[in-house]
């Protein structure tokens, strides 16, 4: 009982990693139509951003000039990344997604491939290929609950994943611009015509991905705290598995199918010889498709939604 | 007449280039030797490609410096040729095949990892090109290919060396292990200590086997499993960037035995990520660099100095892998300028390499083999995050 | 269907345009492998010689990439070099000898399409084969570039055609590539894993198409686990289903101590040479060809275009889709049998998502729905590639740079959306520069 209480824990820290990119991935796919493969990298540059953010207040608080607690830090960290990083999601949309709205899909799948692989090569050129650790913002604390381990790090990064993910919805259900979002995902030909300004709806839903991404990265780097140039890619990837397992258009969605990723993937390790993890994992993932076509929260496909 | 116009100017342009061609004079004709880097440079393992570089560009520094390479007699300069393998096995096969019929070198360092490095031995023993893996620790690099040599130890070496050293020092009995399953050194590591430690302590004693997958970062699930296994110790023999997290996990989770490690936590990046968590735990590496002496501290310094970081293993075995090549070279008795003659003749004084004197260990190719005969040493992290000496296990 | 090199005069205007033209006209396909001919043949006789005596170290092996980006002194001697073994002898020759190519050409084509293809294709090979004899990287080069030509076209069935988003490829490439490993080396050598050859290796050559077509068979079979879902589901869903494919075979294959798991397989027979990959890779364009333009393959166009109205017209979707699924993954298990005989070893690393990222590239880039954007996308990335060598990490600046560009100027690719009829290429020209047959030379859609 306890090891499956300790892998609880473990799988909700490690989903909510797999919940934040996804709803990134779901957001632009929702409302613009578009595979953002370069998102799993708008997150590793994030994580780096976060990284040198931190670094840069830790190093001001060192010298004495600006002295601040850890938790304060880290609340600064996160939001300043998540401006930058959403600035950089937004220059993404204008220079690789805006001049392809009209192409088939899978051209822009192929230019945010190729942003990502940019990304990747920049980092590595512009600091090396050595590996970055991420500053210790806070200093974990381990304590037992009845035979599980629990530290502060692993409930914060559950926490704040899980707030972000509501805030975002509420953003969604309650604002005007996120009904204009709402609006664009449900017809995206039409609604332009309405007055509905496409071109921020677009550049804000890439700032609001790539600024959650961010927010990824941060958690991860407090979490995981060695950061290389390649770590996006197979985040990315996961993590587009469950922003489609969650179905189309839906946050909701795609925070569960982000924490159900996790909980196969913790579970099955636990379950099974774990050798055979990624096998198992994406066999269930394959034969939840096979009963459910459409995701877990998805509509089945209309003709205008085509690749 | 449009023919006519036509051939006008084609033979202006002609004459024009011919002109620029011939008219750059000939330059000076050093003689110069050739070794190619064939490393992983982009991809997923861009650390190992920068040192592999770091490495032999002082090395072929060095050799210039004091005036080249002599054989025979005469002086020659070294020249690096370095071409990138983006971690992918078909780039590779195709660079090793440029660096042999291209730029006509006459040693290859490199590929380092055991993907990239199995194709490029293939190619490098068909070409009968002199090929050093400095990293490459899958069987396959080098069995049944007399071109192809490597500066490490074999997983079947260090596995029960580690083996020993857990029975023999703590007396312990029960094992776990964690390793990357899609990663073949860690995984040929974990299977021969494995074997060993069952050999000694009897069926049953590694009470938790677990794996993961390459570019994983979360082991709860893993660690959770082995912790309530009842093992005595954890054996883990991932690289240095993976073992900040599965160290610092497992304090997470409450885990308070030892942890053992192998060749690949040699880094000081991993005391830099992994702070004061990794203090006390055992490893067992090539060389030891707090209180090296000799040849490695100077290597260490100047490596230091010249790249800001202290060299990992990859740095010090590709320095052990190209000073191979040096030595050979030197004692190939008189190079002919023919570069398949040479070739030949370095690959015989290599396989003749007898308690070469390297920063990583004294190395002895034995007969008709490239694995290296050499002693491993068992490094404590200790509390200052220096690697201190511990003890060496010899085969 | 125009290859870039004879438009008809006066389309676009502009002189220098319109004297491109002049020369190219009246030069069928037959005349430029004339001159390609021409030009390989020069560089293997007189190559070296012409490269001591313009100063260069030895022949430029990819088009003089290596010296331009590393050594620019050698540039003129470089562009020296290129001028007079490639440029002149390919377009003198093509120019001199149009009058009898275009003759065979016409004999050719009126009695025997057939033989004209064999024909064509013949030549082409020789110029390959001459091309690749001066230099073994050039070989490696070249046969790595025709396997993925087959990848990127047998993607593009599935993906273009079909307009299916597959990430399946790397999967199915490695069903191919370590099921025909084990036939061969099972079969055929003596190796420490499997023991003792079971026939005499002299059998191994008449054996090893079998081997080719077993492994693609198995990466057909494979392919059932993608088809089937691909019933119900589609776009974006079945994108992670083919993702999870791909997932799936690499932790199968990592798992499977048997073919040696993680540390690979090694020891295929040296049976991939210049002359089988090229014969396979002719194979795979000319049934690919044939498949997406027949009855099939329009109904592949329809299935993407509007699937319910596909089902409307008669179309049977389930096995169009099956069709295409198992047709594009035979051919990727193919070029992955090819692949671990060119490398004489696999490893289950290989096939992974770097690998797609890659064959996706290629396939955009070249061009949706179209057999020559394949050819091209395939040769040009893998060609750019190697050439960029000297550029080292900003290789991966560049070349991503340029498939951005590409895709924001061309949406579709270089070359999207045309249909490749071989008989039209192969025609004899007229003097007026156009082509005898122009019926069939489709613009597509």
């Amino acid at each position: 009982m306890t090891v499956f209480l300790q892998n609880l824990v473990n799988a909700l820290q490690w989903g909510s990693f797999y919940a934040l990119i996804a709803i990134g991935y779901s957001m632009v796919y929702s409302i613009l139509m578009l595979f953002n493969f370069a998102h799993g990298d708008v997150f590793m540059t994030g994580a780096y951003i976060g990284c040198g953010i931190a670094m840069l207040l830790l190093g001001l608080g060192a010298a004495g000039l600006l002295v601040l607690p850890g938790w304060l830090v880290l609340g600064l960290t996160i939001l300043l990344a998540m401006i930058v990083t959403a600035g950089l999601g937004m220059f993404i949309e204008r220079v690789g997604y805006r001049p392809l709205r009209e192409a088939p899909r899978a051209s822009a799948a192929i230019t945010g491939l190729m942003i990502g692989i940019i990304l990747e090569t920049g980092n590595l050129i512009l600091l090396g290929a050595q590996r970055v650790k991420f500053p210790a913002l806070i200093q974990p604390v381990t304590f037992e609950l009845g035979g599980v381990f629990l530290t502060n790090q692993k409930i914060m990064i559950v926490v704040v994943a899980l707030g972000l993910a509501l805030a975002l919805h509420q953003f969604i259900r309650r604002t005007r611009w996120g009904m204009a979002m709402r609006a664009m995902a449900f017809d995206y030909a039409v609604v332009p015509l309405m007055g509905v300004p496409i071109n921020r709806i677009a550049a804000l839903t890439f700032a609001l991905g790539s600024g959650l991404a961010a927010a990824a990265g941060i958690l991860f780097g407090m979490a995981y705290p060695v950061l290389d140039p390649y770590m996006g890619i197979v985040f990315g990837w996961k993590s587009f598995v469950a922003a489609i397992l969650g179905g189309r258009g839906s946050i909701l969605g795609a925070t569960l199918a982000g924490f159900l990723l996790g909980f196969i993937e913790i579970f099955v390790a636990m379950v099974f010889p774990s050798t055979l993890r990624d096998f198992i994992a994406y066999s269930i993932i394959l034969l939840i498709l096979v009963f459910r076509p459409y995701g877990l929260f998805g509509e089945p496909y209309s003709v205008r939604l085509r690749l | 007449m449009k023919n006519v116009r036509l051939c006008t100017v084609l033979f202006a342009v002609l004459v024009a280039v011919l002109g620029l061609a011939l008219f750059p004079a000939a330059a000076q004709k050093t003689p110069v030797l050739k070794i190619g880097i064939n490393a992983e440079i982009t991809g997923d393992i861009p650390k190992v490609g920068e040192a592999t570089k770091y490495a032999a560009q002082m090395y072929v520094e060095d050799v210039n410096k004091a005036g080249g390479i002599e054989v025979g007699g005469k002086k020659y300069r070294l020249e690096l040729a370095i071409e990138d393998n983006e971690a992918k096995a078909e780039s590779a096969a195709k660079a090793a095949t440029k660096l042999i019929t291209v730029d006509e070198v006459i040693a290859i360092v490199g590929p380092q990892a055991s993907k990239q490095a199995v194709p490029a031995g293939e190619v490098c023993n068909n070409y009968k090109t002199p090929m050093v893996s400095a990293w490459s620790t899958n069987p396959n690099t080098t069995k049944d290919r007399p071109y192809v040599f490597r500066a490490c130890f074999l997983d079947d070496f260090q596995g029960p060396a580690l083996s020993i050293f857990a029975s023999q020092e703590y007396r312990f009995k029960k094992a776990a292990v964690l390793y990357d399953v899609a990663s073949d050194y860690p995984k040929g590591l974990a299977e021969f200590f494995k074997k060993d430690w069952e050999k000694r302590n009897g069926p049953g004693s590694v009470v938790a086997y677990e794996s993961f997958t390459t570019k994983d970062t979360d082991f709860s699930s893993q660690l959770t499993k082995i912790i309530n296994s009842g093992a005595e110790f954890l054996f883990t023999p991932q690289y240095y960037n993976e073992v900040p997290l599965i160290v610092q996990q497992a304090k997470q989770l409450g885990w308070k035995k030892p942890i053992l490690g192998s060749d690949s936590w040699a880094s000081d990046e991993l005391v830099k990520l992994c702070g004061k968590d990794c203090f006390g735990h055992f490893f067992v590496s090539h060389y030891a660099s707090a209180g090296a002496k000799g040849a490695t501290k100077e290597f260490i310094d100047r490596y230091k100095a010249k790249y800001g970081s202290i060299p990992d293993d990859v740095a010090a075995l590709t320095w052990d892998a190209i000073g191979l090549i040096g030595a050979a070279i030197r004692n190939a008795g008189k190079l002919t300028g023919d570069v398949k003659k040479d070739r030949e003749a370095v690959r015989n004084a290599l396989a003749q390499t007898k308690d070469y004197p390297g920063i990583t260990g004294t190395i002895s190719f034995p007969p008709g083999s490239g694995d290296p005969i050499k002693c491993a040493n068992i490094v404590k992290i200790n509390d200052k995050g220096e690697f201190e000496f511990y003890k060496s296990v010899c085969p | 269907m125009e290859p870039h090199l004879h438009r008809p005069s006066g389309a676009l205007g502009g002189g220098r345009r319109d004297r491109a033209a002049d020369f190219a006209r009246g030069v069928p396909l037959l005349g430029w492998l004339f001159g390609a001919l021409l030009a390989v043949l020069l560089e293997s006789f007189f190559g070296r010689d012409l490269a001591d005596f313009l100063d260069l170290p030895r022949v430029p092996v990819l088009f003089g990439f290596e010296y331009a980006l590393n050594k620019p002194r050698l540039i003129p001697g470089t562009l020296a070099f290129l001028f007079l073994v490639y440029a002149l002898p390919l377009l003198l020759g093509a120019r001199l000898l149009r009058g009898p190519a275009n003759r065979i050409a016409r004999l050719l084509a009126a009695r025997a399409p057939g033989v004209a293809l064999l024909l064509h294709l013949a030549f082409l090979y020789g110029i390959l084969h001459l091309w690749t004899e001066v230099s073994d990287y050039r070989l490696i080069v070249a046969k790595i570039t025709l396997i993925a030509v087959m990848l990127t076209l047998s993607l593009n069935v599935v993906n273009g055609f079909m307009g299916e988003f597959s990430c399946s490829h790397p999967g199915f490439m490695a069903l191919g590539a370590y099921a025909g490993s084990l036939v061969t080396i099972v079969g055929f050598t003596n190796s420490a894993m499997f023991g003792a050859a079971l026939l005499p290796p002299a059998l191994g050559p008449v054996f090893f198409p079998l081997a080719l077509l077993l492994g693609g068979a198995v990466a057909a079979v494979g392919a059932l686990a993608v088809a089937i879902p691909s019933f119900r589901t589609r776009g974006d869903y079945l994108a992670i289903i083919s993702l999870a494919f791909t997932f799936i075979v690499k932790s199968l294959i990592e798992n499977l101590e048997i073919v040696g798991g993680p540390r690979g397989l090694r020891g295929q027979p040296d049976w991939a040479n210049l002359p089988v990959v090229f014969v396979c890779t002719v194979i795979c364009v000319a049934m690919i060809n044939q498949f997406v333009r027949s009855i099939y393959g329009l109904g592949l166009n329809a299935v993407r275009d509007n699937e319910m109205a596909a089902e409307a017209m008669t179309i049977n979707t389930r096995r169009t889709k099956m069709v295409a699924f198992l047709f594009a993954a035979f051919w990727a298990g193919v070029a992955g049998v090819l692949f671990a005989h060119v490398l004489r070893y696999v490893n289950p690393g290989t096939f992974g998502l770097q690998q797609l990222a890659e064959v996706l590239a290629m396939m955009y880039f070249g061009g949706l729905n179209s057999v020559v954007g394949s050819i091209v996308g395939a040769v040009s990335i893998n060609l750019l590639s190697e050439m960029l060598r000297p550029l080292e990490i900003w290789k991966w600046i560049f070349i991503p740079l340029l498939l951005i560009l590409v895709m924001i100027f061309r949406p579709t690719g270089l070359i999207a959306f045309r249909e490749f009829d071989p008989l039209a290429w192969i025609a004899p020209r007229d003097g007026n520069g156009s082509r005898e047959r122009r019926e069939n030379s489709g613009e597509g859609k």
